[in-house]
């Protein structure tokens, strides 16, 4: 039995394109109303702020300026490995001045996959904007952790022999991390086909 | 304990992301191989919404917007149609998100710079939780065609913007649909941006008289495939074994 032939072909993306916010973030936008919320403004809102750390960063284009129309969606597991809900997903958007985002979420655990084998804290990212085509996904490490034994970070180096500084978020102060991307050049950062 | 994997995504099915005929593209687009692994709980797990979010007119752009019970200009439209996976398995309580321009091609963007008028009755912003057979609909206006710049000013086909989460983050899509009979589609660099031909046609809604509602709205009907999720049952192993 041909079991190929019983796959179909997934829809294609297509680009988000400029105005994304409109049916992803309307009340952030301007258009009150309609939703009582905007989903993903807090990733875990039964816990409390003082657990949190905060990530932030810019999105760097070719010419390595920060671009502010994108959109930025962010999946984790909470401090335990857990996934679950509606737990541990945030949307958000760079800042229209600073060009910065910011992510105040609780520090992920290790995380254990169906293979038994023991991821170290990540946060997967997934980055859609005008210019994109396909929306982009990368995850977020923490510089702070041992990444020694990661099954993926290993793979990466062991496949791939890359560079793996781009998806790790550097500690610049006790709560705070700094995540870039870039979308191109020497320092584009590792996306992955999931 | 069940395991999970996402199908392999196949590229030659997706739009080329460097495709400077696209020209916002150029200095936005990877240039360097994704990296592809094996699905992890982190990909294949994904946030469940719940259809409690979901407000009554969420779905009907028609009236989400409207103030004083003014209609927004333009013909009535039903969008529908179905969320499935590759194997055609229904996806029920995946989040559907649509945005789109109104009847004159305005998005109610503070960043949309075309020289058309706003429908202070249309903000052009849905979403829909779909069904246990996977089916969802949209009650909308016609979105016009617009002019913006790229090599010049081209213009866009007509279109709706949709945004799926389906079970797994790993299966999430945003695209674009079209409509039947839009000449403007094939002159567009941002679906020629997808090489085949037949999958490019996957993205235009068909007409479907025999759906109309009343006689004041034409339907059209769009589905959706995600990526398909395989699934095999093994037993716990015990630590250190």
């Amino acid at each position: 039995m041909d079991l190929i032939k019983n796959i179909h072909k997934e829809t294609p993306f297509q680009t988000a394109g400029p105005f994304l916010h409109i049916g992803c973030l309307p009340n952030f936008i301007g258009i009150p109303g309609i939703y009582k919320n905007d989903i993903g403004v807090d990733p875990f809102p039964e816990k409390k702020n003082k657990d949190f750390i905060k990530i932030s960063g810019s999105i760097f284009d070719g010419n390595e300026e920060a671009v502010d129309d994108v959109l930025l969606e962010t999946w984790q597991c909470d401090e335990d490995g857990n996934y679950f809900g509606l737990n541990g997903f945030a949307r958000f958007v760079p800042d229209k001045v600073t060009k910065k985002f910011s992510l105040s979420t609780i520090k992920p655990g290790s995380v254990k996959s169906f293979d038994g084998k023991l991821y170290s804290p990540h946060i997967s990212l997934l980055i859609s904007s005008r210019g994109l085509n396909m929306s982009l996904n990368t995850r977020i490490y923490f510089d702070d952790d041992d990444l020694t034994n990661d099954p993926l970070i290993s793979f990466i180096i062991n496949n791939n022999n890359n560079d793996i500084s781009s998806l790790v978020a550097k500690k610049i102060d006790k709560n705070d991390y700094l995540f870039n991307v870039f979308l191109q050049g020497d320092k584009e950062t590792i996306f992955f086909d999931l | 304990m069940k395991n999970k994997s996402l199908l392999k995504r196949d590229f030659n099915y997706q739009p080329h992301i460097y495709y400077p005929n696209y020209k916002s593209s150029i200095l936005r687009a990877p240039h360097k191989d994704k990296i592809t692994f094996p699905s992890t709980i982190s990909e294949v797990s994904g946030p469940v919404f719940s259809k409690d979010i979901i407000g009554q007119n969420d779905n009907n752009l028609i009236l989400n917007f409207s103030k004083n019970n003014k209609s927004p200009i333009g013909h009535k439209i039903l969008v529908y149609g179905t969320v499935k996976d590759q194997f055609l398995k229904p996806v029920k309580g995946a989040l559907i998100e649509i945005w789109q321009a109104n009847a004159s091609g305005k998005y109610m963007h503070p960043n949309d710079k075309t020289p058309t008028a706003i429908d202070p009755n249309f903000a052009g912003c849905g979403r829909y939780i779909t069904e246990t057979n996977g089916s969802y609909e949209f009650f909308t206006i016609q979105p016009g065609p617009y002019p913006y710049p790229n090599r010049g000013i081209e213009w866009r086909p007509m279109h709706i913007h949709f945004s799926i989460f389906g079970e797994s983050f790993g299966q999430r899509l945003i695209t674009q649909m079209y409509f039947e009979g839009d000449p403007l589609i094939k002159l567009c660099p941002m679906v020629n941006s997808i090489p085949d031909d037949k999958i490019r046609k996957s993205l235009i809604s068909k007409l479907d008289v025999s759906r109309a509602v009343s006689h004041n709205i034409l339907a059209y009907k769009f589905d959706i495939i995600l990526r398909g999720i395989n699934q095999t049952y093994f037993e716990n192993r015990k630590e250190g074994l």
